[in-house]
């Protein structure tokens, strides 16, 4: 018992204090510039401000559901099934459900401010209330009981097949007529229509959250990992017992 | 080996705690079978309501009057007049224009050479709207007033369509 609770004395390391030190540094640059240093847009005035963190959110939820499905084919390829894969799958998608809210939030005060409304039923954003659903659903299922290997195995089939919406909800603004408008970084002709000063706020805004993604997510499979261990510790404990039991 | 969870005292609450964490995300995942029901009812019931390009009514199949329409266009500058609790101005896309009249104030960044999208119905030459949603670019620019007098005319040809 003594060696489990000094394995796990904690959950940060070197590389993790990194991060949030870089991910402390990057959102500050973020706020201050998003507030004060970047300009008023020519039609949207300050409301352009809410892209710089609408949009890094929206992509970071996007790589956080792509590390879940890539995590999970990993654990249902490998021979091992290693369960450190379904850990990472589980946290980047908590994480990403995180983002993916703040996405939806900001999203619906800029549309406040812009479109004159905070929802509508477009594509893209009907399409992006799906996935935000769907991968609620898969912490939901996650959370179901059973053992660990079952947990991995019913959560990976969900993440694979769930990460398929992500094309769809990406593309959803050139599939079908919406208000949404459409990409401005990673617009297909490769034109980027956006000011110096506020393209490098919005990157360093990228920057910023992935740093962030990157430290919540080791943070939280590692606490995962406590739980993991904590739960067969607990059945060696009753094994051992219940072996007592049975000599007495 | 019977590994059953104790009954005794001191685990008999582990058992029921377990299990309503259990039914805790069971609930869950009927909330959000449910609310994924929603989105999809919802998005296809607003489907109903064709999306036309203001030079598509008329000529395109269900772009006609005596129903609900969605019409894209930009607003025409000049064209924009409010008064008497309501706002009209004509909306435009690949040169083809088209007068709208909206009760009360679109709200928004709503304003001469910017795209629209109008909810209503075609009533003989005039789209009686009830909704109106501005969209925007994907364009982020600087403010420069000066920069923006001289291109308006342009910009409004540009986002015309």
């Amino acid at each position: 018992m003594n060696t489990e609770t000094q394995t796990f004395k904690g959950v940060g390391t070197p590389a993790t204090r990194l991060y949030g030190l870089m991910a402390i540094v990057a959102l500050g640059w973020v706020f201050l510039g998003g507030l004060f240093f970047t300009p008023e847009d020519a039609v949207q005035g300050d409301a352009v401000r809410i892209m710089y963190v609408h949009v890094p959110t929206a992509w970071i939820a996007y790589l956080a559901f792509i590390v879940t499905g890539v995590a999970s084919a990993c654990w249902m390829i490998g021979k091992k099934h290693s369960m450190g894969f379904d850990r990472v799958a589980g946290a980047s998608a908590e994480v990403g459900v995180l983002f993916m809210a703040m996405t939806l939030l900001s999203g619906s005060l800029w549309g406040r401010i812009t479109w004159g409304t905070y929802w509508v039923w477009d594509p893209r954003l009907t399409t992006t209330a799906f996935l935000f659903v769907t991968y609620i659903g898969y912490l939901a299922v996650r959370g179901l009981g059973g053992t660990a290997q079952q947990r991995a195995r019913r959560s990976s089939v969900i993440a694979l097949l769930a990460v398929l919406e992500i094309p769809l909800v990406h593309f959803s603004v050139v599939l079908w007529r919406s208000l949404h408008q459409r990409a401005t970084v990673l617009s297909p002709d490769g034109d980027i229509k956006m000011d110096g000063i506020m393209l490098f706020t919005l990157l360093f805004g990228v920057f910023g959250f992935s740093v962030l993604f990157a430290w919540l997510v080791s943070h939280r499979q590692r606490i995962m990992a406590m739980q993991d261990a904590q739960q067969t510790t607990a059945i060696d404990v009753a094994v051992a017992e219940r072996l007592k039991e049975a000599q007495a | 080996m019977d590994l059953t969870p104790r009954t005794s005292s001191d685990n008999a609450p582990l058992a029921p705690r377990k299990r309503n964490r259990k039914w805790k995300y069971v609930a869950m995942l009927a909330v959000v079978v449910t609310a994924g029901g929603f989105i999809v009812s919802q998005f296809l019931t607003s489907a109903i309501d064709f999306y036309c390009n203001v030079d598509e009514i008329g000529q395109r199949a269900g772009c006609g009057p005596n129903r609900r329409l969605r019409v894209q266009g930009t607003v025409e500058q000049d064209s924009l007049k409010s008064g008497m609790g309501s706002t009209t101005f004509v909306l435009m896309f690949n040169n083809q224009t088209i007068d709208v009249r909206y009760n009360g104030d679109p709200g928004g960044i709503f304003q001469e050479c910017i795209p629209v999208v109008a909810h209503g119905q075609l009533v003989g030459d005039t789209f009686e709207a009830n909704r109106i949603e501005v969209k925007h670019s994907n364009s982020y620019s600087e403010a420069n007033p000066d920069r923006l007098a001289q291109s308006k005319a342009e910009q409004c040809s540009l986002l015309a369509g």
